[in-house]
């Protein structure tokens, strides 16, 4: 049989390649912009709002740099921490919340998709699922009040404990992986007298690498950018997302204007961007997950 | 009979090795999910006072949330805009997703690339792109109009009219990254076999999307859909991030407000803002089984 020969430029084709070209435009066009304003003064600015600077200047870096502080109360004291300590802050509540939730998703993957003999495999794998369908709304003030109770509010690893989740679509996705998996491997372990932990650790977790290091990253990336939790959690930590949120609010005088200000959202880009470029292809690789039916 | 003692000895280690690692997720689980909706479930029924502490309240918090729905036309705007966020995410956000998944599936012209574009807004801090987004309607685009057409006019998002549109498209065009990445994902794990036999047929890129991609990752895409319900009580529109505590009340979303309070709010508040979000449960639970149902009674088949 003949595989029937068609015209490679189809009107679905341009049409999608049109609509996707003006996306990567739009998306572009603001960042470049806004590129080129951190290289104009406020005066310059003020005139020139879209045009190529005429004196360039470094002067809104400096400013931002020595100015991208946050006065927080810690007890009866205000401390000032600068951008370096969010950094560190950051670092600290991404990579420990990222960690800490895909561990936890994994291994939870892990008992429920490989050992489906046993009820409790069942039980966590219609909790995620039961969860994901039964939407809870507004339980902040609730889990606020829980945090407070059991001493992790404003407290960096308090998060780490409370991200300790199973919950939510990438559990889906080790799940798929996990089940995937032939159980040969596990037979012939066991054989050779090696333990459960063993053959978790040493052979199917070697397999599920690379979904687990996509989903790592997703996380690393999602808790690195979110400011909403640690600006209700973490009100004396505050982390770069959280400082660019307050500086974007802030009314100092030095950063009150629209130059420094997108300078400082340039400054902050620029280390997910350097891991992005790195990581890109195992961020954008093939991460696939199932329905909500086992 | 010693086979049979070696078999309940491994199936009573598995089981231990089992309760060893899934306990300290499973307490979590316990304190985080099943006892932070219970304690939600007991803040709604009591009040608080600075002086006295926690006391019994009743339905009283319940009646002032009726109270509210009744008499404040805040929520009246909030359920009006929540719902067209809910119906712009799905219908255009979630649409376009599929359809550009489609096309990078199919290794379009400059797939690979438009990849990598639709993915940067979400690893992109949204407070950052929030920030270059919106100088650049209140600056740039205004001052462009104003060069080429002569129009003069203030920032996009300094009116009602226009902000509610702007914060919508900013919604879909920031938002496409997971949804690429989970749809694509999918489409991956369609059988060669079956899309080679269709264009043996001559089955056209459009037909292939409608009659055997779509269905094919269907299951992908119920959960999604299952998901995003819950979003009409969730969905900020990104208006904290646009505008921290001060929207303006015309523009608000049942997960702003939800979101707004509980930041704004001390210990007092905490019971009534509970007591809210039990009844917006209650409102989504069924919702979110209906469009299940109905997704899977009326969507398409895999066969």
């Amino acid at each position: 049989m003949q595989v029937k020969k068609k015209s490679s430029v189809s009107p679905f084709k341009i049409v999608m390649c049109a609509l996707l070209i003006a996306y990567a435009v739009t998306l572009f066009l603001p960042m470049l912009w806004g590129l080129m304003t951190t290289f104009k003064a406020q005066a310059e600015f003020r005139k020139n709002v879209l045009g190529l600077p005429q004196d360039w200047t470094i002067e809104n870096y400096t400013t931002a740099l020595t100015h991208l502080y946050l006065d927080v109360r810690r007890g009866v004291s205000l401390v000032r921490v600068p951008f370096t300590r969010m950094f560190l802050y950051s670092v600290l509540y991404a990579g420990g919340c990222a960690l800490a939730t895909t561990v936890t998703t994994c291994v939870m993957s892990y008992a429920s998709a490989r050992f489906p003999q046993y009820k409790l495999s069942k039980v966590i794998y219609y909790i995620v699922v039961v969860c994901m369908i039964l939407p809870v709304v507004g339980s902040l003030p609730s889990e606020i009040n829980m945090s407070q109770m059991f001493g992790l509010y404003n407290k960096i690893w308090g998060l780490w404990i409370m991200k300790i989740s199973f919950l939510g679509m990438y559990f889906l996705v080790f799940y798929a992986t996990f089940r995937s998996l032939p159980d040969d491997y596990a037979e012939a372990a066991r054989i050779d007298g090696a333990g459960e932990l063993r053959i978790m650790v040493q052979i199917f977790f070697p397999l599920a690498r690379y979904t687990f290091m996509t989903i790592l990253l997703l996380y690393f990336i999602q808790y690195w950018n979110d400011y909403q939790v640690p600006l209700i959690y973490l009100p004396a930590y505050p982390t770069v997302a959280y400082g660019v949120f307050s500086f974007g609010n802030s009314g100092d005088a030095a950063l009150a204007n629209v130059p420094v200000k997108i300078t400082a959202c340039i400054i902050t880009i620029i280390p997910i961007l350097i891991l992005f470029l790195i990581f890109h292809k195992r961020l954008i690789g093939n991460v696939s997950m199932g329905g909500l039916k086992e | 009979m010693q086979t049979a003692k070696k078999k309940k000895s491994k199936t009573r280690k598995q089981f231990l090795f089992l309760i060893a690692i899934t306990a300290v997720p499973l307490v979590q689980f316990a304190i985080f999910y099943v006892g932070v909706n219970l304690n939600s479930i007991l803040l709604a029924f009591r009040y608080y006072s600075f002086d006295t502490g926690y006391s019994f309240a009743g339905f009283g918090n319940f009646e002032r949330v009726f109270y509210e729905i009744a008499n404040n036309a805040l929520y009246k705007t909030m359920l009006v805009n929540s719902l067209i966020t809910y119906v712009v995410y799905v219908g255009v956000g979630i649409t376009l997703a599929l359809l550009f998944s489609y096309f990078i599936y199919k290794k379009m012209p400059l797939a690979g690339v438009f990849r990598i574009v639709l993915f940067l807004p979400s690893i992109i801090s949204s407070v950052i792109m929030v920030l270059l987004f919106k100088y650049f309607t209140e600056s740039a685009i205004p001052t462009l109009l104003n060069n080429l057409f002569d129009i003069e006019m203030s920032g996009f998002l300094s009116t009602t009219k226009t902000a509610q549109p702007v914060l919508l498209f900013y919604m879909v065009w920031a938002g496409f990254g997971p949804q690429i990445l989970m749809f694509t994902g999918a489409m991956n794990n369609i059988s060669d076999a079956v899309v080679e036999s269709a264009q043996m047929d001559g089955i056209t890129p459009v037909k292939e999307f409608v009659f055997i991609t779509v269905p094919l990752i269907w299951p992908t895409f119920v959960t999604f859909m299952v998901v995003s319900v819950a979003g009409i009580f969730t969905n900020q529109l990104n208006l904290y991030s646009f505008f921290g505590t001060g929207a303006t009340t015309s523009l608000w979303t049942f997960g702003y407000y939800l979101y707004h309070q509980a930041s704004m709010s001390n210990l007092p508040e905490y019971p009534f803002l509970a007591a809210v979000g039990i009844l917006f449960t209650l409102i989504a639970v069924p919702l979110t089984f209906l469009v299940r149902w109905l997704l899977e009674k009326f969507g398409p088949s895999a066969d």
